[in-house]
């Protein structure tokens, strides 16, 4: 661990605190701490973008040669279901580092933890129904799983984020929640690659934003 | 303009990394004292000495809460405290530009 110099005597006082050398401080402390507070490290928002194009890639070409289309193969889910275990245990590993000691308006609260939760989980339950129901293959296994998730889970975040009035992730969900409404546009076999784009550039995006506000300078506007 | 316009409180370099840590954090929120420490890089008796006068200032407020046997001291910068850094580096832009 770094010790600064503990400098206590106030500058004009004895001090020699230079206002270039302040100027300099101000500016590597505040970038510093938004990396070090950031939940959505820029990095991981690469590697995620990456890597879902490139499962639902895999999933576009499994089933684009089908016809008339049926699902995705066994070869490919357990690739999809894998991103997503990783996906999501990689966001809650570095969320609970970057947000380790902080408490307060930012946190989730419980109930929104609980909409966001009730969404995920009920689009699979709704596709359970859907099975039962004996809705056609194009729609339980492809328009679906892949638009219904982003739509609903992407205007939710929107919501949740507006109303505390957090505009970057706001625009985040809504960019999540378009892509979901184009992939519908897309067809059963389309939306899965439609989705990846999307996805890839809604994520690579917010990493280039999160770069920029990182590295902004407080004292140079 | 000289120096001696800058905010004596916040120029110096511990303090001033200390309210540059706290606002970075969105505003409303607290920060555990323990992490701030080890943001810093400061023993907790220094960052103590430090923090009272920024509270005495009414800059920062911290809180002390207790979780059964363990108790945590949150801190955070006030509407003031974020004031008087955005005064502080407004009054530093002023002066860099005049150099």
């Amino acid at each position: 661990m770094s010790h600064t110099p503990d400098t206590t005597a106030p500058a004009g006082n004895g001090g020699s605190f230079d206002p270039r050398q302040a100027a300099a401080l101000l500016d590597q402390t505040t970038q510093q701490a938004r990396r070090q507070f950031e939940p959505a490290q820029p990095w991981l928002l690469v590697i995620r973008g990456v890597v879902v194009l490139a499962v639902l890639g895999a999933v576009w070409l499994n089933v684009r040669g089908q016809h008339p289309y049926q699902h995705p193969t066994a070869a490919v889910i357990p690739f999809v279901i894998a991103f997503g275990v990783l996906n999501l245990i990689a966001t809650l590993t570095v969320r609970r580092r970057a947000t380790a000691g902080v408490s307060g308006r930012s946190r989730l609260r419980p109930a929104e933890i609980a909409v966001l939760t009730v969404i995920w989980v009920g689009v699979y339950v709704v596709m359970g129904v859907m099975i039962g129901a004996g809705v056609s293959d194009r729609i339980v296994y492809g328009l679906y799983p892949v638009t219904a998730p982003l739509i609903l889970a992407g205007l939710a975040w929107a919501v949740i984020t507006a109303t505390r009035a957090d505009w970057q992730s706001c625009g985040t969900g809504l960019a999540v929640a378009i892509t979901g409404a184009v992939a519908l546009a897309a067809g059963p076999a389309g939306s899965w690659l439609a989705a990846g784009i999307g996805l890839c550039l809604t994520l690579l995006g917010s990493a280039a934003v999160i770069v920029w506000q990182q590295r902004r300078s407080v004292v140079q506007p | 303009m000289t120096t001696d316009e800058l905010d004596p409180l916040i120029h110096v370099p511990t303090r001033l990394k200390i309210v540059a840590t706290l606002a970075a954090l969105p505003d409303g929120d607290t920060l555990s004292f323990t992490r701030l420490q080890h943001m810093i890089g400061l023993t907790p008796g220094n960052l103590i000495i430090h923090l009272r006068k920024l509270e005495d200032a009414d800059y920062v407020s911290s809180t002390k809460a207790s979780n059964g046997n363990v108790s945590i001291t949150t801190v955070a910068l006030t509407s003031h405290g974020r004031k008087a850094l955005d005064a502080y580096t407004q009054a530093l832009r002023d002066l860099l530009s005049g150099l």
